[in-house]
């Protein structure tokens, strides 16, 4: 039983029988009920009505052509695969990827490696050399450099002359001027 | 002399055959494929999108997936259904274009209506008629639209508009009767049409069974 069944079964039917869903003895047995069914010969002649004037309607819908061309699928498609080629004939791309992949990986590595500073703390003390002592006490020959060296010295070893000099003041030494004692090992070569 | 260039349904071969022909890579197969249902498949994308560019990217899309989808194609006896299905989905899921304005099927007719015979006068009417019943099945919802115009303007029977929609046949009748009522109701206002408006089922229990003027349109077998 339907719910909220209200109207004849076979109203569905003529729709469907004018759409062309039925066989022909199915058809006919539409039509012989419409003809004792009020309900049904309404619904039928109008759906009759409606089939005609919605394919009036559609019919210059149904005469739109498009002028596409069977290329434009083609290049939607893209380019054509290319045609598989043996095993023995790819091995030799297959090697030249790997070189490739190898030395990418290689200046990848290098990149790194060489970006990346060892820590400070790491630095192993160098051991006592006395022939980098000696070299490293031996002033330098240029002028600027010498004086730069001289002033880094330790005043025990520069003869501590240095701090006896003062600048004059009022036109005269504020104290008394003291010969200065050049260390004979630190005089240039 | 040159040869001249073969029709575009010159080739007699069925879909199941072509499908074939286009699997093992013979372009001219698909051609033909493409030839067959390019309109086909234009007209239902233009009648969903109402936009006639729209509806030849669909027909480029579908084919192109059809291409691709060649490998596992079946076609039973037809590839018309599995193509709409295709063109369906693909012209529901195309998002309307920015400033373009959509127009309505009537306008998606454009100018192919022409008739010399007719005077002005008839072919306003006609005209008028075409626009008021196609704003009516525009104001369908888009399942039973879908069902009005795959059967009257693609022509496909129900069984393969169940194949397009996937559902059941009988779920498309009762769309389609739906969907006459529906135009039935809204058409009953235009007397020239010859559809009555809808009878209280009361009275028409009550009324006299009158004899069915209107015949079954009767398909050519």
């Amino acid at each position: 039983m339907r719910l909220f069944g209200r109207g004849c079964s076979f109203v569905e039917r003529t729709t469907t029988a004018v759409a062309g869903g039925l066989s022909s003895w199915e058809r006919s047995d539409v039509e012989k009920h419409a003809s004792a069914c009020a309900e049904c010969a309404d619904a039928l002649r109008d759906a009759v009505a409606i089939d005609v004037a919605l394919t009036r309607a559609f019919a210059p819908l149904r005469s739109r052509r498009t002028m596409l061309a069977p290329g434009r699928v083609r290049v939607a498609l893209g380019p054509a695969p290319e045609e598989r080629s043996s095993r023995w004939l790819r091995a030799p791309a297959v090697f030249a990827r790997l070189a490739e992949v190898s030395v990418a990986l290689g200046v990848v590595l290098f990149a790194v490696s060489t970006s990346v500073e060892a820590p400070s703390g790491a630095v192993a003390p160098q051991p006592h050399s006395v022939i980098r002592e000696y070299f490293r006490s031996q002033p330098p020959t240029e002028d600027i450099d010498y004086f730069r060296w001289l002033r880094l010295q330790p005043a025990e070893r520069a003869g501590a002359a240095v701090d006896l000099v003062r600048l004059p003041v009022g036109g005269r030494f504020d104290v008394e001027q003291v010969e200065t004692v050049i260390n004979p090992t630190s005089t240039p070569r | 002399m040159k040869a001249a260039k073969p029709a575009a349904n010159a080739d007699q071969r069925g879909d199941r055959e072509l499908v074939y022909a286009a699997r093992d890579g013979n372009m001219p197969a698909f051609d033909a494929l493409f030839y067959r249902y390019r309109d086909g498949i234009f007209r239902l994308g233009l009648a969903i999108t109402k936009d006639p560019s729209a509806a030849e990217e669909i027909v480029v899309d579908t084919f192109a997936r059809a291409h691709r989808a060649l490998a596992r194609l079946e076609p039973d006896d037809s590839l018309r259904p599995w193509l709409y299905r295709v063109a369906v989905n693909l012209s529901y899921n195309r998002r309307p274009r920015k400033n373009v304005v959509l127009s309505s099927l009537d306008d998606a007719a454009g100018d192919t209506f022409a008739n010399d015979e007719a005077s002005p006068s008839l072919l306003a009417e006609q005209a008028e008629l075409r626009r008021i019943i196609l704003e009516t099945v525009d104001a369908l919802s888009p399942k039973h639209r879908l069902v009005v115009v795959l059967h009257y303007m693609n022509g496909l029977n129900l069984a393969e508009i169940a194949q397009v929609v996937d559902c059941p046949v009988g779920t498309v009748k009762s769309r389609l009767h739906y969907a006459l009522r529906r135009l039935r109701t809204h058409l009953a206002a235009h007397p020239e049409l010859g559809i009555e408006p809808s009878r209280p089922l009361l009275a028409t229990g009550l009324r006299a069974v009158q004899p069915i003027t209107a015949h079954l349109p009767v398909e050519d077998q």
